[in-house]
Protein backbone atom coordinates (compact mmCIF):
# COMPACT_ATOMS: atom_id res chain seq x y z
CA UNK A 1 0.00 0.00 0.00
CA UNK A 2 1.09 3.59 -0.92
CA UNK A 3 1.55 6.36 1.98
CA UNK A 4 -1.77 7.90 3.42
CA UNK A 5 -1.99 10.70 1.43
CA UNK A 6 -5.46 11.86 1.87
CA UNK A 7 -6.64 12.39 6.04
CA UNK A 8 -9.34 9.29 4.99
CA UNK A 9 -6.79 7.16 4.10
CA UNK A 10 -4.56 7.82 6.73
CA UNK A 11 -7.76 7.22 9.24
CA UNK A 12 -7.90 4.17 7.35
CA UNK A 13 -4.34 3.14 8.16
CA UNK A 14 -4.70 4.34 11.61
CA UNK A 15 -7.89 1.91 12.58
CA UNK A 16 -5.99 -1.07 10.91
CA UNK A 17 -2.66 -0.37 13.31
CA UNK A 18 -5.30 -0.10 16.12
CA UNK A 19 -6.47 -3.53 14.91
CA UNK A 20 -3.02 -4.85 15.03
CA UNK A 21 -1.74 -3.21 18.01
CA UNK A 22 -5.79 -5.19 19.62
CA UNK A 23 -4.55 -8.46 18.55
CA UNK A 24 -0.36 -7.90 20.04
CA UNK A 25 -2.35 -7.63 23.33
CA UNK A 26 -4.48 -10.54 22.92
CA UNK A 27 -1.38 -12.38 22.22
CA UNK A 28 0.98 -10.63 25.14
CA UNK A 29 -1.45 -12.06 27.32
CA UNK A 30 -1.83 -15.73 26.21
CA UNK A 31 1.85 -15.74 26.18
CA UNK A 32 1.95 -15.05 29.82
CA UNK A 33 -0.41 -18.37 30.45
CA UNK A 34 1.88 -20.46 29.00
CA UNK A 35 4.47 -19.37 30.69
CA UNK A 36 2.73 -20.13 33.71
CA UNK A 37 1.11 -23.22 31.91
CA UNK A 38 4.65 -24.65 30.91
CA UNK A 39 6.20 -23.76 35.19
CA UNK A 40 3.36 -26.45 36.04
CA UNK A 41 4.04 -28.67 33.17
CA UNK A 42 7.56 -28.88 34.36
CA UNK A 43 6.75 -29.69 38.65
CA UNK A 44 4.41 -31.70 37.41
CA UNK A 45 6.86 -33.76 35.07
CA UNK A 46 9.31 -33.97 37.64
CA UNK A 47 6.47 -35.47 40.07
CA UNK A 48 6.05 -38.13 37.00
CA UNK A 49 10.01 -39.04 37.24
CA UNK A 50 11.37 -41.10 34.90
CA UNK A 51 8.23 -41.92 32.82
CA UNK A 52 7.90 -38.24 31.58
CA UNK A 53 11.55 -37.26 30.81
CA UNK A 54 10.83 -36.50 27.71
CA UNK A 55 7.66 -34.15 28.32
CA UNK A 56 10.07 -32.10 30.63
CA UNK A 57 12.24 -31.70 28.05
CA UNK A 58 9.43 -30.28 26.37
CA UNK A 59 7.89 -28.06 28.50
CA UNK A 60 11.13 -26.78 29.13
CA UNK A 61 11.51 -25.71 25.67
CA UNK A 62 7.44 -24.36 25.65
CA UNK A 63 8.66 -21.90 28.61
CA UNK A 64 11.31 -20.86 26.20
CA UNK A 65 9.21 -20.35 23.15
CA UNK A 66 6.72 -18.13 25.93
CA UNK A 67 9.91 -15.89 26.95
CA UNK A 68 10.51 -15.77 22.96
CA UNK A 69 7.12 -14.51 22.17
CA UNK A 70 6.86 -12.04 24.74
CA UNK A 71 10.12 -10.36 23.20
CA UNK A 72 8.96 -10.55 19.89
CA UNK A 73 5.66 -9.06 20.94
CA UNK A 74 7.45 -6.37 22.67
CA UNK A 75 9.27 -5.71 19.60
CA UNK A 76 5.98 -5.44 17.31
CA UNK A 77 4.70 -3.20 19.71
CA UNK A 78 6.93 -0.58 19.58
CA UNK A 79 6.54 -1.20 15.67
CA UNK A 80 3.00 -0.21 16.24
CA UNK A 81 3.61 2.81 18.35
CA UNK A 82 6.21 4.35 15.57
CA UNK A 83 3.56 3.20 13.11
CA UNK A 84 0.77 5.15 14.99
CA UNK A 85 3.18 8.54 15.34
CA UNK A 86 3.86 8.27 11.93
CA UNK A 87 0.03 8.13 10.50
CA UNK A 88 -0.81 10.74 13.38
CA UNK A 89 1.90 12.82 11.33
CA UNK A 90 0.33 12.34 8.04
CA UNK A 91 -2.91 12.85 8.94
CA UNK A 92 -1.79 16.27 10.39
CA UNK A 93 -0.10 16.99 7.21
CA UNK A 94 -3.41 15.81 5.07
CA UNK A 95 -5.12 18.83 7.25
CA UNK A 96 -2.54 21.24 6.57
CA UNK A 97 -2.90 20.35 2.88
CA UNK A 98 -6.41 20.60 2.87
CA UNK A 99 -6.31 24.01 4.35
CA UNK A 100 -3.76 24.97 2.09
CA UNK A 101 -5.78 23.93 -0.82
CA UNK A 102 -8.83 26.15 0.38
CA UNK A 103 -6.41 28.79 1.18
CA UNK A 104 -5.04 28.42 -3.09
CA UNK A 105 -8.70 28.47 -4.20
CA UNK A 106 -9.78 31.66 -2.24
CA UNK A 107 -6.66 33.80 -2.56
CA UNK A 108 -6.46 36.18 -5.60
CA UNK A 109 -3.18 37.68 -6.85
CA UNK A 110 0.09 37.10 -4.70
CA UNK A 111 -1.41 35.59 -2.09
CA UNK A 112 -2.41 33.01 -4.65
CA UNK A 113 0.81 32.91 -6.29
CA UNK A 114 2.70 32.42 -3.04
CA UNK A 115 0.49 29.69 -1.46
CA UNK A 116 1.09 27.53 -4.73
CA UNK A 117 4.30 27.91 -4.14
CA UNK A 118 4.66 27.03 -0.77
CA UNK A 119 1.80 23.27 -1.77
CA UNK A 120 4.30 22.94 -4.59
CA UNK A 121 7.49 23.08 -2.39
CA UNK A 122 5.44 20.75 0.80
CA UNK A 123 4.25 18.25 -1.90
CA UNK A 124 7.13 17.65 -3.26
CA UNK A 125 9.08 17.18 0.28
CA UNK A 126 6.73 15.62 2.42
CA UNK A 127 4.62 13.11 -0.07
CA UNK A 128 8.13 11.38 -0.64
CA UNK A 129 9.30 11.71 2.61
CA UNK A 130 5.73 10.27 3.98
CA UNK A 131 5.99 7.70 1.14
CA UNK A 132 9.56 6.38 2.89
CA UNK A 133 8.64 6.57 6.27
CA UNK A 134 5.34 4.76 6.13
CA UNK A 135 6.76 2.12 3.98
CA UNK A 136 9.93 1.73 6.23
CA UNK A 137 7.23 0.61 9.39
CA UNK A 138 4.96 -1.38 7.37
CA UNK A 139 7.95 -3.46 5.86
CA UNK A 140 9.71 -3.78 9.35
CA UNK A 141 6.05 -4.38 10.78
CA UNK A 142 5.59 -7.02 8.33
CA UNK A 143 8.67 -9.29 8.96
CA UNK A 144 8.40 -9.03 12.88
CA UNK A 145 4.67 -10.62 12.48
CA UNK A 146 6.31 -12.98 9.56
CA UNK A 147 9.16 -14.34 12.52
CA UNK A 148 6.73 -14.35 15.26
CA UNK A 149 4.11 -16.47 12.76
CA UNK A 150 7.48 -19.30 12.42
CA UNK A 151 7.90 -18.84 16.28
CA UNK A 152 4.42 -19.64 16.91
CA UNK A 153 4.56 -22.45 14.43
CA UNK A 154 7.67 -23.83 16.20
CA UNK A 155 5.87 -23.41 19.45
CA UNK A 156 2.41 -25.71 17.86
CA UNK A 157 5.16 -28.53 17.38
CA UNK A 158 6.18 -28.34 20.37
CA UNK A 159 2.40 -29.02 21.70
CA UNK A 160 1.95 -31.78 19.53
CA UNK A 161 5.08 -33.23 20.92
CA UNK A 162 4.40 -33.13 24.18
CA UNK A 163 0.80 -34.33 23.10
CA UNK A 164 2.91 -37.38 22.27
CA UNK A 165 5.20 -37.39 24.86
CA UNK A 166 2.09 -37.31 27.68
CA UNK A 167 0.86 -40.92 26.21
CA UNK A 168 4.40 -42.71 27.61
CA UNK A 169 3.66 -40.87 30.76
CA UNK A 170 2.58 -43.90 32.75
CA UNK A 171 -0.20 -43.53 35.77
CA UNK A 172 0.50 -39.69 34.94
CA UNK A 173 -0.36 -39.67 31.71
CA UNK A 174 -3.86 -38.31 31.57
CA UNK A 175 -2.92 -35.44 33.83
CA UNK A 176 0.26 -34.95 30.79
CA UNK A 177 -2.46 -35.43 28.23
CA UNK A 178 -5.00 -32.58 29.48
CA UNK A 179 -1.79 -29.82 30.33
CA UNK A 180 -0.50 -30.71 26.31
CA UNK A 181 -4.31 -30.46 25.40
CA UNK A 182 -3.97 -26.98 27.13
CA UNK A 183 -0.68 -25.98 25.45
CA UNK A 184 -1.85 -26.96 22.03
CA UNK A 185 -5.12 -25.32 22.40
CA UNK A 186 -3.66 -21.72 23.92
CA UNK A 187 -1.46 -21.89 20.66
CA UNK A 188 -3.66 -22.43 18.69
CA UNK A 189 -5.55 -19.05 19.62
CA UNK A 190 -2.17 -17.62 19.61
CA UNK A 191 -1.77 -18.90 15.20
CA UNK A 192 -5.65 -17.54 15.23
CA UNK A 193 -4.62 -14.31 16.20
CA UNK A 194 -1.68 -14.46 13.78
CA UNK A 195 -4.23 -15.13 10.90
CA UNK A 196 -5.58 -12.08 12.18
CA UNK A 197 -2.38 -9.79 12.10
CA UNK A 198 -1.75 -10.95 8.46
CA UNK A 199 -4.83 -10.41 7.28
CA UNK A 200 -4.33 -6.81 8.45
CA UNK A 201 -1.06 -6.25 6.73
CA UNK A 202 -1.35 -3.99 3.43
CA UNK A 203 -1.32 -6.33 0.49
CA UNK A 204 1.84 -5.06 -1.00
CA UNK A 205 4.15 -5.88 2.36
CA UNK A 206 2.89 -8.88 3.63
CA UNK A 207 6.15 -11.10 3.07
CA UNK B 1 -15.17 35.47 2.85
CA UNK B 2 -13.42 38.11 4.99
CA UNK B 3 -12.81 41.46 4.37
CA UNK B 4 -9.98 43.52 5.16
CA UNK B 5 -10.49 46.96 6.32
CA UNK B 6 -8.21 49.99 7.04
CA UNK B 7 -9.76 50.82 10.35
CA UNK B 8 -6.44 53.14 10.48
CA UNK B 9 -4.21 55.19 8.72
CA UNK B 10 -1.56 57.23 8.89
CA UNK B 11 1.62 57.06 6.19
CA UNK B 12 3.08 53.54 6.48
CA UNK B 13 1.71 53.37 10.05
CA UNK B 14 -2.12 51.53 9.53
CA UNK B 15 -4.21 49.19 11.00
CA UNK B 16 -6.15 46.14 8.80
CA UNK B 17 -9.30 44.78 10.33
CA UNK B 18 -10.27 41.07 8.80
CA UNK B 19 -13.81 40.64 9.28
CA UNK B 20 -16.87 38.96 8.73
CA UNK B 21 -16.38 35.42 6.80
CA UNK B 22 -19.34 34.95 4.55
CA UNK B 23 -18.67 31.39 3.66
CA UNK B 24 -17.89 30.46 7.37
CA UNK B 25 -19.79 27.54 8.69
CA UNK B 26 -22.40 28.26 11.30
CA UNK B 27 -20.51 25.75 13.86
CA UNK B 28 -17.87 28.00 13.97
CA UNK B 29 -17.78 31.10 15.71
CA UNK B 30 -16.75 34.07 14.04
CA UNK B 31 -13.56 36.08 15.09
CA UNK B 32 -11.98 39.43 14.06
CA UNK B 33 -8.06 39.42 12.73
CA UNK B 34 -6.25 43.02 12.84
CA UNK B 35 -3.10 43.64 11.53
CA UNK B 36 -0.96 46.65 12.54
CA UNK B 37 1.50 47.69 9.81
CA UNK B 38 4.48 49.97 10.67
CA UNK B 39 7.98 50.54 8.27
CA UNK B 40 6.83 47.73 6.11
CA UNK B 41 6.87 45.39 9.55
CA UNK B 42 3.64 43.69 10.50
CA UNK B 43 2.22 42.44 13.51
CA UNK B 44 -1.24 39.59 13.43
CA UNK B 45 -3.26 39.89 16.06
CA UNK B 46 -5.22 36.57 17.38
CA UNK B 47 -4.71 34.96 14.07
CA UNK B 48 -7.81 32.43 14.30
CA UNK B 49 -8.73 28.87 14.07
CA UNK B 50 -7.02 26.79 11.65
CA UNK B 51 -9.75 26.19 9.62
CA UNK B 52 -10.47 29.87 9.21
CA UNK B 53 -6.69 30.31 7.89
CA UNK B 54 -7.60 30.58 4.46
CA UNK B 55 -10.36 33.21 4.57
CA UNK B 56 -7.72 34.96 6.48
CA UNK B 57 -4.71 34.62 4.56
CA UNK B 58 -6.70 35.30 1.76
CA UNK B 59 -7.85 39.07 3.15
CA UNK B 60 -4.72 39.74 4.54
CA UNK B 61 -3.13 39.47 1.16
CA UNK B 62 -5.15 41.61 -0.49
CA UNK B 63 -3.89 44.67 1.52
CA UNK B 64 -0.44 43.69 2.83
CA UNK B 65 2.22 41.01 1.17
CA UNK B 66 1.57 38.33 3.85
CA UNK B 67 5.49 37.48 3.52
CA UNK B 68 6.28 40.87 5.75
CA UNK B 69 4.18 39.25 8.74
CA UNK B 70 6.69 37.96 11.22
CA UNK B 71 5.09 38.54 14.61
CA UNK B 72 1.75 37.29 15.83
CA UNK B 73 -0.10 38.29 19.17
CA UNK B 74 -2.37 35.90 21.06
CA UNK B 75 -4.11 37.60 23.47
CA UNK B 76 -4.94 34.40 25.59
CA UNK B 77 -4.73 30.69 24.42
CA UNK B 78 -7.97 29.70 22.85
CA UNK B 79 -8.04 27.33 19.48
CA UNK B 80 -10.19 30.30 18.07
CA UNK B 81 -7.58 32.31 18.46
CA UNK B 82 -4.10 31.11 17.92
CA UNK B 83 -4.71 27.20 16.35
CA UNK B 84 -4.14 28.32 12.79
CA UNK B 85 -0.53 29.40 13.72
CA UNK B 86 0.68 25.92 12.54
CA UNK B 87 -0.43 27.54 9.44
CA UNK B 88 1.24 30.55 9.70
CA UNK B 89 4.46 28.71 10.53
CA UNK B 90 4.30 26.52 7.26
CA UNK B 91 3.94 29.63 5.62
CA UNK B 92 6.72 31.45 7.46
CA UNK B 93 8.80 29.14 9.97
CA UNK B 94 10.47 32.57 11.44
CA UNK B 95 7.16 33.95 12.97
CA UNK B 96 7.75 35.00 17.03
CA UNK B 97 4.65 34.44 18.63
CA UNK B 98 3.64 36.92 21.49
CA UNK B 99 1.98 35.60 24.04
CA UNK B 100 1.74 35.11 28.11
CA UNK B 101 4.16 33.18 29.69
CA UNK B 102 1.63 31.39 31.25
CA UNK B 103 0.37 29.41 27.89
CA UNK B 104 4.09 29.02 26.46
CA UNK B 105 4.38 24.98 27.11
CA UNK B 106 0.73 24.34 26.15
CA UNK B 107 0.35 26.35 22.62
CA UNK B 108 3.42 24.62 21.63
CA UNK B 109 0.48 21.62 21.13
CA UNK B 110 -1.23 23.71 18.30
CA UNK B 111 2.57 24.13 16.79
CA UNK B 112 5.78 25.57 17.54
CA UNK B 113 9.23 25.27 18.90
CA UNK B 114 10.51 26.75 22.04
CA UNK B 115 12.20 29.68 20.06
CA UNK B 116 9.04 30.51 18.19
CA UNK B 117 7.44 31.89 21.30
CA UNK B 118 8.08 35.36 23.56
CA UNK B 119 6.48 35.17 26.53
CA UNK B 120 5.03 38.39 27.63
CA UNK B 121 5.30 38.61 31.42
CA UNK B 122 2.47 39.08 34.08
CA UNK B 123 3.16 42.79 34.20
CA UNK B 124 2.87 43.41 30.42
CA UNK B 125 5.73 44.22 27.77
CA UNK B 126 6.31 46.34 24.98
CA UNK B 127 6.26 45.47 21.35
CA UNK B 128 7.70 46.86 18.74
CA UNK B 129 6.66 47.06 15.16
CA UNK B 130 8.23 48.79 12.44
CA UNK B 131 8.55 52.53 14.09
CA UNK B 132 5.66 52.21 16.20
CA UNK B 133 5.39 50.61 19.76
CA UNK B 134 2.90 48.87 20.92
CA UNK B 135 2.01 48.37 24.26
CA UNK B 136 0.77 44.63 26.16
CA UNK B 137 -1.40 45.28 28.72
CA UNK B 138 -2.35 42.84 31.40
CA UNK B 139 -6.58 41.55 31.45
CA UNK B 140 -6.16 38.39 32.88
CA UNK B 141 -8.87 36.47 34.16
CA UNK B 142 -10.59 38.71 31.33
CA UNK B 143 -11.34 35.79 30.46
CA UNK B 144 -8.27 33.32 30.44
CA UNK B 145 -6.33 33.65 33.29
CA UNK B 146 -3.45 34.41 31.22
CA UNK B 147 -4.66 37.34 28.75
CA UNK B 148 -2.91 40.04 27.53
CA UNK B 149 -4.92 43.26 25.06
CA UNK B 150 -2.51 45.26 22.61
CA UNK B 151 -2.46 49.36 22.95
CA UNK B 152 -1.03 51.17 20.14
CA UNK B 153 -0.88 55.32 21.51
CA UNK B 154 0.09 56.80 18.31
CA UNK B 155 -3.21 55.67 16.40
CA UNK B 156 -5.31 55.36 20.03
CA UNK B 157 -6.23 51.71 19.23
CA UNK B 158 -7.01 49.15 22.31
CA UNK B 159 -7.03 45.74 20.54
CA UNK B 160 -9.42 44.05 23.07
CA UNK B 161 -9.79 40.54 22.91
CA UNK B 162 -12.70 38.54 24.22
CA UNK B 163 -13.73 41.90 26.65
CA UNK B 164 -15.75 43.94 24.33
CA UNK B 165 -17.17 40.87 22.47
CA UNK B 166 -20.56 40.60 20.73
CA UNK B 167 -22.37 37.85 19.21
CA UNK B 168 -24.05 39.70 16.15
CA UNK B 169 -26.70 38.24 14.29
CA UNK B 170 -26.19 38.72 10.85
CA UNK B 171 -28.54 41.58 10.31
CA UNK B 172 -26.59 43.60 12.60
CA UNK B 173 -22.93 42.64 11.77
CA UNK B 174 -21.55 45.99 10.34
CA UNK B 175 -17.71 46.78 11.21
CA UNK B 176 -18.31 49.52 13.91
CA UNK B 177 -20.87 49.98 16.72
CA UNK B 178 -23.59 52.09 15.11
CA UNK B 179 -26.06 52.02 18.16
CA UNK B 180 -24.85 51.10 21.56
CA UNK B 181 -27.35 50.12 23.65
CA UNK B 182 -29.07 47.82 20.75
CA UNK B 183 -25.35 45.89 20.51
CA UNK B 184 -24.89 45.91 24.21
CA UNK B 185 -27.57 43.03 23.98
CA UNK B 186 -25.81 41.15 21.98
CA UNK B 187 -22.42 41.37 24.25
CA UNK B 188 -24.37 41.05 27.76
CA UNK B 189 -24.78 37.49 28.32
CA UNK B 190 -21.57 36.65 26.97
CA UNK B 191 -19.75 39.19 28.95
CA UNK B 192 -21.79 37.60 32.06
CA UNK B 193 -20.59 33.95 31.15
CA UNK B 194 -16.79 34.20 29.75
CA UNK B 195 -15.59 36.99 32.33
CA UNK B 196 -15.07 35.35 35.66
CA UNK B 197 -13.25 37.76 38.43
CA UNK B 198 -14.90 41.27 39.26
CA UNK B 199 -11.67 41.95 40.46
CA UNK B 200 -9.83 41.54 37.14
CA UNK B 201 -13.04 43.65 35.52
CA UNK B 202 -12.19 46.26 37.76
CA UNK B 203 -9.02 46.09 37.63
CA UNK B 204 -8.90 46.26 33.57
CA UNK B 205 -11.64 49.28 33.69
CA UNK B 206 -9.28 51.30 35.60
CA UNK B 207 -6.55 50.55 33.63
CA UNK B 208 -7.63 51.44 30.97
CA UNK B 209 -9.13 54.44 31.62
CA UNK B 210 -5.94 55.83 31.73
CA UNK B 211 -5.54 55.08 28.08
CA UNK B 212 -6.57 57.65 25.49
CA UNK B 213 -8.50 55.03 23.18
CA UNK B 214 -10.34 56.01 19.64
CA UNK B 215 -11.21 52.40 18.73
CA UNK B 216 -11.64 49.23 21.18
CA UNK B 217 -11.41 46.46 18.91
CA UNK B 218 -12.50 42.85 20.02
CA UNK B 219 -12.13 39.38 18.44
CA UNK B 220 -15.75 39.15 18.11
CA UNK B 221 -18.41 41.40 16.91
CA UNK B 222 -18.28 45.26 15.91
CA UNK B 223 -15.76 47.92 16.80
CA UNK B 224 -16.53 51.17 19.13
CA UNK B 225 -15.22 54.18 18.73
CA UNK B 226 -15.64 57.83 19.76
CA UNK B 227 -17.68 58.04 23.11
CA UNK B 228 -18.45 54.31 22.37
CA UNK B 229 -15.54 53.12 24.29
CA UNK B 230 -16.06 54.79 27.31
CA UNK B 231 -19.36 54.05 27.30
CA UNK B 232 -18.55 50.37 27.29
CA UNK B 233 -15.76 50.53 29.97
CA UNK B 234 -18.84 51.89 31.93
CA UNK B 235 -21.19 49.19 31.19
CA UNK B 236 -18.22 46.72 31.87
CA UNK B 237 -17.58 48.04 34.91
CA UNK B 238 -21.13 47.76 36.21
CA UNK B 239 -21.68 44.54 34.94
CA UNK B 240 -21.88 41.61 37.15
CA UNK B 241 -19.60 38.83 35.55
CA UNK B 242 -19.02 35.57 36.75
CA UNK B 243 -22.59 34.15 36.44
CA UNK B 244 -23.52 31.30 35.29
CA UNK B 245 -27.59 32.30 33.59
CA UNK B 246 -29.05 35.50 33.21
Amino acid sequence: MASPHSSAEAGRELRRIVRINEEIKSVVSTAFKINLMAMNAIFLAKRAGQSALGFGVLSNELRRFAGDLQQQMAGLRDATYGSVATVTALLNQSRISRLLERTRIEAQGEGKALIQALASRRGETTLADNDQQMAALNRRLSHLIADTAQLVELGSVLARSAKIEAAYGGGFSTSLMQVSSDFERTIGEIQRSFENLTKNQPEDVVA
Amino acid sequence: MKTAHAIYEDGDHKWLAMVRDSSRPDFLIDTNEYLVISDGDALLLDPGGSEIFPAVFSAVSTGFDPRRIHKIFASHQDPDVISSLSMWLEFNPGIKCYLSWLWQSFVPHFAGQADTFVPIPDNGMDIVVGARRLQAIPAHYLHSSGNFHLYDPKAKILFSGDVGAALLPPAEDGLFVEDFDRHIRHAESFHRRWMGSDKAKRDWCARVSALDIDMLCPQHGAIYRGADVARFIDWFSRLDVGVLKG
